[in-house]
């Protein structure tokens, strides 16, 4: 394997500030760090000052691969994780067929380790075919690669198959996820019910759904000790309840997304279905709650839901239009610019939510810059400031709620496993 | 064919593109499109019920939900002032071929259409079609959000049926029923209060939205609501509001917000009573005070043909 080098990056990860340093990268693993460390690389990467960190965990996209190829497939997918500084994937199993039996999720870690993009780490339906009645075989599909189980883009509606999937999955230390939403109170909303849907004439979805049916998943981690990651925790009062249950020491997680983070429900006044998302975007009042949790340290982790689709489908009515967004590719740039840059949010603090965040989450090693330790690094360039452009987004959705904005922070290079798995090409100027 | 003299108003220095609600609108913009359908109105009175106004101009029905009855009306008020109709019922036949609603309009578009008048299940739809063309756009009705035409007919027929009225400051209109599920509600709402009048939405708490509006009281009290009100609109109950869980039954519905002769006896003494229809004769509206002497229904439907004629001739004359 080729020995890459990347000389004159300032190097931070969760252990704190390293100063800036070259790194060698051999055989998959950081080989060596310090002054001099680039000498005998085949390869070597100037950084010029830019920030080197452990690649991002993503523990929440939608990659479409068995069956939605025209969504999203797994090269273009990872590929734009990759783009994001993203190095590791943990995909939804929301796909036709649904990721339900260990031979799926086995072909879909093969398939990925060709890529030589982001690593894959499939999540496996809670029940066969997300239709929330029988479970699937847990144990098995752990055996074939998966890491989490969840029936993600669909509730969980049966309250007792919840519990014997959570008793099931703590005896194997898997992770459970949850879309925390009821459904029946949910029923036909296509945003937050409030001033605005009222406003719109939109059928509303309230914070009550959410927040009714994270308690009941709260009360099931307790009840049964199974680690549960609630998905997607867009509303203040939801993030309440978690707030709660980890007081009483309940073994209970919780994400948020890039969009809950930037958007509210006044998004829709557009009448745009790319901001159809489930759960919906809420208040300025809750997005202001959900910023503030990040800085109390409430939040576990950062998912960002990526959530591809076609333009022409997203084209449709409110109505009928599917819920989610794509924004892997620039869920840290956003973040970073919005929060960090902004003065409200530290930059080690949003790092951790995106790195030893998500790791601890999963019960994985946290991501360290030391010898010895997985190649998977990011570099941000903080100083530039970049136009969204979906046009030359790697996904296969090529539309944004943020196109044309100015952010600054992108992944200029993005290593996996010590392999260039994204680089980033300036558009060149022509006369 | 036979050209008849009429007067009609001057365009309004700031001609208006679409009507998809009343956000952009003023009530002096409202005020002389009622002025203009005063005319049109005259107009149908006529033994030539045509005139030349729309002439070279081309309308275009986009139903993407049935209303046999919407739709006839503007194409007679577009063929009324001589201009071209082209009609689009989509049923939703082209887009379930995975054809995108952008996709659709831009094939439409080819027809070259100066208006588009656009029904849809959907809230916003008039919205988007309204960014995908430079035609303007008449929103006929679209989800729960709204149906301005028929709340112009409305205030329309309040103002000239209305006893020695006097203007809208000071008018209270009390709508009854089912008012979370209609555009026209909504509709209605957002125009009386642009008009300067009170409202009351009167109904059972499942079937009244959450928020209240400025300028707009709930009660859940049929006979508080009514007081004093000088126009009472009843709407359509739909019968799988029962089978859905919002209401236990018709007979608890009927025996608590049904419109009755002796609910309008606490109205005002020339209170009208309005129903935007189709009606559910005895269950929204007792039967006889639909067909009572303080029922406009029947002037609000003739009033359709002369509101749409005065829409479509207020957004189209001026126009290149």
């Amino acid at each position: 394997m080729s020995r890459l080098a990347i000389r004159g990056a300032r190097l931070l990860d969760g252990a704190g500030d390293h100063g800036v340093a070259d790194v060698l990268l051999e055989d998959g693993t950081i080989a060596a760090m310090g002054e001099g460390a680039a000498a005998g690389a085949e390869t070597l990467i100037d950084a010029g000052g830019a920030l080197l960190t452990p690649a991002f965990l993503d523990l929440h996209a939608h990659l479409r691969e068995p069956g939605q190829e025209v969504k999203e497939d797994l090269a273009s997918g990872l590929a734009a994780a990759a783009a994001g500084g993203f190095g590791t994937v943990v995909s939804m199993a929301n796909t036709s067929p649904t990721v339900d039996e260990p031979g799926i999720v086995a072909d879909l870690v093969q398939k990925a380790e060709r890529l030589s993009k982001a690593r894959l780490r499939p999540a496996a339906a809670l029940s066969h075919g997300l239709r929330g009645e029988t479970l699937t075989d847990y144990a098995a599909l752990q055996e074939a690669g998966a890491v989490m189980i969840t029936d993600d883009g669909i509730p969980v509606a049966n309250g007792r198959l919840m519990r014997s999937a959570c008793e099931y999955a703590a005896d194997l230390g898997l992770v459970v996820q949850t879309h925390s939403e009821d459904p029946s109170l949910r029923a036909d909303g296509v945003m937050n019910e409030g001033e605005v849907s009222q406003e719109l004439g939109l059928p509303g979805n309230p914070d009550a759904a959410e927040a009714a049916m994270v308690f009941r998943d709260c009360e099931i981690a307790r009840l049964t000790g199974a680690r549960v990651h609630i998905a997607h925790v867009t509303s203040k009062r939801s993030l309440q309840v978690v707030e709660h249950f980890k007081a009483l020491g309940a073994p209970v997680t919780c994400e948020v997304t890039p969009h809950h983070l930037t958007l509210t429900d006044a998004a829709l006044r557009s009448f745009d279905p790319v901001f159809k998302v489930a759960p919906p975007l809420r208040t300025e009042a809750d997005v202001a709650y959900l910023r503030d949790a990040l800085r109390r340290g409430v939040v576990d982790s950062i998912g960002t839901d990526h959530a591809p689709h076609t333009r022409a489908e997203k084209e449709r009515d409110l109505m009928s239009a599917p819920f989610g967004l794509p924004n892997i590719e620039v869920a840290f740039p956003l973040l970073y610019t919005r929060l960090v840059e902004t003065g409200e949010l530290e930059l080690p603090a949003l790092l951790a939510l995106l790195q030893d965040g998500p790791a601890r989450v999963m019960g994985w090693t946290v991501p360290r810059l030391e010898v010895g330790a997985p190649a998977d690094l990011v570099l941000l360039d903080l100083e530039t400031e970049r136009a969204v452009d979906p046009q030359r987004f790697r996904s296969k959705a090529r539309f944004s709620p943020w196109a044309g904005e100015r952010l600054r922070g992108w992944p200029t290079l993005t290593v996996v496993g010590g392999v260039v798995a994204h680089r980033l090409e300036e558009r060149v100027a022509t006369s | 064919m036979a050209t008849v003299q009429i007067d009609l108003p001057e365009p309004t220095r700031e001609r208006k593109r679409n009507l998809l609600d009343f956000a952009d609108w003023s009530e002096a913009e409202v005020a002389a499109l009622f002025d203009t359908a005063d005319v049109m109105a005259q107009v149908l009175t006529r033994t030539i019920k045509k005139v030349p106004a729309l002439q070279g101009f081309t309308v275009g029905t986009l139903f993407f939900e049935d209303s046999t009855r919407t739709r006839l009306s503007f194409e007679r008020a577009a063929r009324a002032q001589s201009a071209d109709v082209i009609s689009f019922a989509a049923g939703g036949s082209s887009l379930s071929k995975g054809e995108s609603l952008k996709d659709t309009l831009r094939t439409i578009d080819q027809m070259q259409a100066d208006v588009y008048v656009v029904r849809h299940p959907a809230a916003g739809v008039p919205y988007q079609l309204a960014r995908w063309t430079d035609a303007s756009i008449v929103n006929a009705g679209d989800g729960r959000r709204a149906h301005p035409t028929q709340a112009l007919l409305d205030a329309f027929t309040f103002r000239n049926r209305f006893p020695g009225f006097d203007g809208f400051a000071g008018k209270r209109l009390v709508i009854v029923g089912d008012v979370v599920h209609s555009r026209v509600a909504r509709s209605d709402v957002e125009l009386w209060r642009l008009l300067g009048g009170e409202v009351v939405l009167c109904g059972p708490a499942p079937l009244l939205p959450p928020e209240v509006a400025p300028g707009v009281r709930h009660s859940h009290r049929l006979a508080d609501a009514v007081e004093g009100a000088h126009a009472v609109m009843a709407l359509r109950l739909q019968r799988e509001r029962m089978t859905s869980g919002l209401l236990p039954s018709v007979a608890e519905y009927v025996a608590r917000y049904q419109v009755t002769e002796e609910v309008l006896r606490m109205a005002h003494e020339d209170a009208l009573v309005m129903h935007p229809g189709p009606m559910n004769r005895d269950v929204e509206i007792a039967g006889n005070v639909a067909d009572g002497p303080r029922s406009v229904i029947e002037a609000q439907v003739a009033s359709g043909v002369p509101i749409r004629m005065a829409v479509l001739y207020t957004l189209l004359v001026g126009k290149r």
